[in-house]
């Protein structure tokens, strides 16, 4: 087993991945993050982000390489992967709330039937992270009398319900409406200086430039290339460039 | 205000047509020289005539209370003496012989008939019934989108062979071949072949309801640290139940229709007694009708209290 520096809480190494159908979405794919780090990945669509960020939390089954988060071992026959879950929490593109439930029902679910919280309890700090995200009046509003910013936004605040130390982000705000990316990007960022360790895949370059530590361009189911964002986005690489003056 | 006038209008026609229809019945009716005597019909479900109370063995009739309405009678092979205990009227007096059979005295009081019992049959057959087709049917549709290719391969099977047999075939199977063997009575070899039956189909439309839930659901709910088995009961089921829910009201209500097909096996349901009192009234009709329309009652209430359950869960709509 590979020694693991302890201020990383996220070492992935040399990870594949080969879908059923051949597809061979990750190659040789290694990324560290530390501690209350934030790391914003970019790249062209089916270039594996979001492949990569589901073998974080195991969506994904890996085909080769490690991945150790806090220190334990995801591919350990022992690892608990339901208990490693509650530890990272995630944020999908198309929110995925529960439509039976009412927002507060969406972020206690999980406390009340996973962590065993008492029902008060569970509304307490249901209370307070829809608070925190600003939906204090919205509480018992179904996920389809929302819109789609307040509805990712009940989406985060049923990820941090679980009390996570991983963040984990895929393109949260690409399926809103632009003048509701704010609002989303506002909860990021204010979660990001609060110290919570951030894995975001996006194509927000503002939100990359302010908020990350780190920048990772993904290509082809490769990492090409990383760097902090005030040299990332200036870098002469030629893979890049081109991506950028895509997008830009 | 004239489009309204149209709607009035065509209720009119719906009115008269069904009266039309109602006139027509009667006509052809009569052009078979049929009399209708509905009058017969309510003592079949529920009867108000006095009940007699027969002689259990050959005897003699010790004594008749009057006062207390109770009666004794000896058998004559000695043995245990036949007490009863009240009776409205006697028909025998003290020291009267009497033979096996012989109306003692009578009893009044109303009593279910046999079209009620009927009813109460089919209502229990179908409950029962209904309460297993959904437990089998949900496990089953589990099993058939399981990752176990064992588990997925017997729902498969047991799908395939009941919807491809007749349900009178599965009914007789279940009667004469696995009842013999597991000496099953007559009710509940029937309450397995409807179960066994439905259950099939209630797996599909189960199938079909999870598989048409967001597979981002399964995700989002896995996301947050449930297991596969918290996911399914807290996220998935709920959500796919209300979708099913038209779909199954079909099916259960298919499942009271289909209970009438256990009569073959000679248990007395709501069709097996019209048979039977169609036999003793001679008026077919009547008889036929009114079972139609208890039919109607059952199936017409497990239809309002689905709508109402829809109702409650559309909330989240
Ligand atoms: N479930 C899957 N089965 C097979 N191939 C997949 C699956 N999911 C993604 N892929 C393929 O893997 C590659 C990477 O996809 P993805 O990780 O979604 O990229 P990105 O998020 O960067 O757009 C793509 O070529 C895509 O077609
Ligand atoms: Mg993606």
């Amino acid at each position: 087993m590979t020694k693991v520096s302890s201020n990383s809480i996220i070492v992935a190494e040399n990870i594949e991945k080969i879908y059923p159908n051949n597809c061979h979405a990750l190659k040789n794919v290694s990324l560290e993050v530390k501690r209350g780090e934030v790391v914003v990945i970019i790249g062209p669509s089916g270039s594996g982000k979001s492949t990569f960020l589901r073998t974080l939390n195991q969506l994904e089954t890996i085909s080769d390489g490690t991945i150790h988060i806090d220190d334990i071992d995801l591919t350990a026959k022992s690892t608990n992967i339901n208990k490693m879950r509650e530890e990272v929490g995630m944020v999908f593109q198309s929110f995925n709330l529960f439509p039976h439930k009412t927002a507060l029902g969406n972020v206690m679910l999980s406390p009340l039937k996973v962590l065993k919280k008492s029902k008060a309890d569970a509304e307490k700090e249901a209370h307070e992270l829809l608070t925190k995200v600003g939906l204090a009046n919205r509480m018992n509003s179904y996920p389809s009398h929302l819109s789609g910013g307040q509805q990712q936004r009940v989406a985060i605040a049923r990820a941090l319900a679980m009390k996570p130390k991983i963040m984990l982000f895929d393109e949260p705000t690409s399926a809103l409406d632009p003048e509701m990316v704010g609002e989303v990007l506002d909860v990021m960022k204010s979660l990001a200086s609060d110290g919570m360790t951030m894995v975001v895949v996006t194509h927000e370059m503002g939100f990359a430039r302010e908020v990350a530590d780190r920048v990772v361009f993904m290509e082809d189911g490769e990492l090409v290339f990383e760097e902090q964002p005030d040299r990332f986005f200036d870098s002469p690489n030629p893979r890049l460039q081109r991506f950028l003056g895509q997008v830009l | 205000m004239k489009e309204q006038h149209n709607l009035l209008l065509w209720k009119a026609v719906f009115v008269l047509v069904l009266i039309g229809l109602g006139f027509g019945i009667y006509a052809s009716s009569k052009s078979i020289d049929y009399t209708w005597r509905w009058e017969r019909i309510p003592q079949y479900i529920i009867s108000v005539e006095p009940k007699d109370i027969r002689s259990p063995f050959d005897g003699t009739v010790q004594s008749v209370d009057i006062k207390n309405h109770s009666m004794v009678v000896l058998p004559d092979q000695g043995g245990n003496p036949f007490v009863i205990k009240k009776f409205d009227k006697a028909n025998v007096m003290s020291g009267d012989i009497v033979f096996e059979g012989d109306p003692l005295a009578q009893v009044n009081g109303w009593r279910v008939g046999p079209i009620l019992w009927g009813l109460i049959t089919t209502l229990k057959l179908s409950f029962v019934a209904l309460i297993f087709a959904m437990i089998i049917g949900l496990f089953t549709g589990l099993a058939r989108i399981s990752d176990n290719p064992a588990l997925r391969y017997f729902a498969i099977t047991y799908v395939e062979i009941i919807r491809g047999t007749p349900l009178l075939v599965q009914i007789f199977i279940f009667y004469f071949f696995i009842g013999t063997i597991l000496n099953l009575d007559r009710f509940t070899a029937g309450v397995a072949a409807l179960s066994v039956f439905t259950g099939a189909y209630i797996a599909e439309i189960i199938r079909s309801g999870i598989q048409s839930i967001h597979p981002g659901q399964m995700e989002a709910a896995r996301s947050v640290g449930m297991n596969y088995f918290q996911a399914m009961v807290y996220v998935i089921l709920p959500q796919a139940f209300k979708r099913t829910l038209p779909p199954l009201a079909g099916q259960l209500i298919n499942l009271i229709k289909d209970s009438s097909l256990v009569s073959v096996i000679s248990i007395t349901d709501l069709t097996k007694s019209g048979r039977e009192v169609v036999s003793s009234t001679f008026a077919p009709f009547e008889v036929w009708f009114t079972v139609a329309l208890m039919y109607l009652v059952l199936t017409g209430s497990l239809s309002w209290i689905i709508q109402k359950l829809e109702k409650r869960l559309s909330a989240s709509d």
